[in-house]
């Protein structure tokens, strides 16, 4: 059996371990575009505000590939897949054949489309050669622009302020992290960056850049001219599926997944940032880019891959974030609209210290949102993972005092 | 293997073994001493009241496999080979609360551990004592407890003893109730006390 996985994040590495636990022998071949050591990506935005080194990054040992007895194929991309001949094509020409495959290959930053873009000193933060960069340039920087007000903005931000930088953060929506909290969450964590010294635009985007090899300004669509001298783009992620053939596989925004993590083409799962899965929560197809999720799928792929079927029940959105004194933790659908027939319910928030929100579909709970006191998160999540009938009242699942205990009979 | 079992109907909410582990897991090791540590070495078994006030002495299950250490952002949270226990290398722990949305029993927290880097707040949750039980000690827990809701011993022992309390119980002429009377009693007036404040 020669199984050959497109990507060395997190869900390729965890599918090769899956694969190794039942399959000792068969061919591994994972292709990489990065060259870098299986690494932590969340953490990059550890390195660039300073409290963790970069050495700290690999989260596999440096022998992780001849340890699991992996060919590795690494600074190359996949960029064509011949489904009826079972044959991926690389950057390079060079042709590797399968049995079974696996497409793991994330996500890229959605690209900004602006005028000189080719200076130095603008940046994404997706990678760990990104942020050994970003780190490198931090030392001529003194004011920053963040354009993006998601969560990987957000960490941007904060970490240049936590590094003495002036930052400007460019939001188009309304409130920070529109698409992970509901307003009063949002608002709660805006209100901590701004009086920690952050600057903050609401409703403008980036027309052009301006400078003489190295950025200087930024020119918005109003036209007001924004000094700087770093800039971070986090405008989110598209999946990496270029390649994929779509008479043969069902794409979507991402690739699509059955519920054993299988495209729609026999022998070639999908997992990580580029698959579309069924979201728990929404009870439709959504793409959760989020490392625990391509941790989770990479491994059940790697299970039914080596032919032990393994059901995926379905993603979920989750994250957790913190900035300096406040801790925020979203799970599932927590911003829903008006037109989707969920009850919320909170309680706190500014200048309570604490805020819960939570949403409802009948007596089931699709999401929540916690601003501090974060820690019994993992119950609410289980909840809803499971939609577990509330047979608790909300008053009792938001206060200081809900513990597991509460659920018992 | 002996572990930690739970027996949650007999907690009466004492919390005595809150103090043992946070002792067990200071520097000094006694709990005179350990109050006065910096910073204050916390429990990592937590007492939670239920929906009568019942107590519940919640720690972590190990669970396998761990839904912590699938989550762990930087491969922080592992399992001891020779005993299954699931730990935190706090020198790894970013303290970024991943495991916190991931772990169902809620029994991770967060702060500065006397065991861990100092002036660095980490995740820290129950590691079976595992310090004790090499020197032969049992987990300060079980020693701590005083009505049997917390034992040290082989799950299937424990699965026998139930099984045999609960057939005894249920058989005419029945010996021993399964929970002692004493215990029964205090539950259900706590049961009473609730009902009777919502009514």
């Amino acid at each position: 059996m020669k199984y050959v996985i497109l990507g060395n994040g997190i869900a390729g590495v965890c599918a090769a371990e899956a694969i190794r636990t039942l399959d000792l022998e068969g061919e591994i071949v994972m292709v990489g575009d990065e060259t870098f050591l299986p690494y932590s990506r969340p953490m990059i935005s550890y390195v660039l505000d300073g409290s963790e080194p970069h050495d700290k990054l690999p989260i596999r040992p440096a022998d992780f590939y001849e340890s699991m007895k992996i060919k590795p194929v690494l600074g190359q991309r996949a960029v064509s897949l011949d489904v009826e001949n079972r044959r991926v094509q690389l950057a390079d020409s060079t042709c590797i054949d399968y049995d079974r495959l696996l497409i793991a290959t994330g996500a890229d930053p959605r690209p900004l489309r602006a005028a000189h873009m080719d200076l130095g000193g603008i940046f994404y933060l997706r990678t760990e050669s990104h942020v050994r960069q970003q780190v490198a340039a931090l030392s001529t920087a003194r004011r920053a622009l963040v354009l993006g007000g998601g969560l990987v903005g957000l960490k941007a931000a904060y970490a240049l302020l936590k590094r003495g930088l002036e930052v400007t953060l460019l939001i188009t929506s309304g409130y920070p992290l529109s698409l992970q909290v509901d307003e009063i969450a949002g608002k709660m964590v805006l209100d901590e960056l701004l009086r920690r010294g952050l600057k903050v635009l609401v409703g403008r985007s980036v027309r052009a850049f301006e400078g003489n090899g190295v950025v200087r300004a930024a020119v918005t669509d109003t036209g007001s001219r924004l000094p700087c001298d770093m800039v971070i783009i986090a405008k989110g992620v598209l999946p990496s599926r270029d390649f994929i053939p779509r008479q043969h596989i069902h794409v979507d925004l991402g690739v699509v997944v059955d519920d054993h993590l299988q495209t729609s083409a026999a022998g070639i799962h999908a997992a990580g940032d580029v698959a579309e899965s069924v979201d728990i929560s929404r009870g439709c197809r959504w793409v959760n880019a989020l490392w625990p999720e391509a941790a989770v799928q990479g491994r059940i792929a790697g299970l039914n891959m080596a032919g032990r079927p393994v059901v995926y029940p379905g993603s979920m959105s989750r994250n957790v974030l913190r900035v300096y004194d406040l801790d925020v933790l979203t799970l599932g659908h927590a911003n829903p609209g008006p037109e989707e027939g969920c009850r919320i319910v909170w309680s706190g928030g500014p200048g309570k210290g604490r805020y819960r929100s939570l949403v409802l579909k009948d007596d089931i709970l699709v999401g929540a949102v916690l601003v501090n006191q974060v820690e019994q998160g993992g119950v609410l999540c289980a909840l809803m993972e499971n939609r577990v009938p509330l047979r608790l009242s909300t008053s009792r699942l938001m206060a200081p005092d809900f513990n597991f205990a509460c659920l018992l009979p | 293997m002996k572990e930690v079992i739970v027996h949650p109907k007999r907690c009466v909410g004492c919390m005595q073994c809150m103090p043992a582990c946070a002792t067990a897991h200071s520097r000094t090791r006694h709990l005179v001493s350990a109050v006065l540590e910096t910073p204050q070495p916390k429990p990592r078994v937590h007492v939670g009241a239920g929906r009568f006030n019942e107590g519940f002495p919640n720690r972590c299950r190990h669970c396998d496999p761990a839904p912590c250490q699938l989550t762990c952002l930087t491969g922080a949270i592992y399992r001891h080979a020779g005993t299954q226990t699931v730990m935190i290398d706090p020198d790894r722990c970013i303290n970024c609360a991943s495991c916190a949305m991931a772990c169902p029993y809620g029994v991770i927290r967060f702060h500065e551990d006397p065991l861990g880097p100092p002036g660095r707040a980490v995740a820290v949750k129950c590691d079976n004592c595992v310090a004790r039980v090499a020197e032969g000690q049992i987990p300060a827990c079980v020693e701590a407890c005083k009505v049997g809701a917390l034992t040290y011993e082989e799950r299937d022992t424990a699965m026998k003893r139930q099984t045999l309390a609960v057939a005894r119980s249920m058989s005419s002429g029945a010996g021993e109730p399964v929970l002692p009377p004493g215990v029964g009693l205090l539950r259900t007036m706590k049961e009473s006390q609730v009902q009777l404040l919502k009514g």
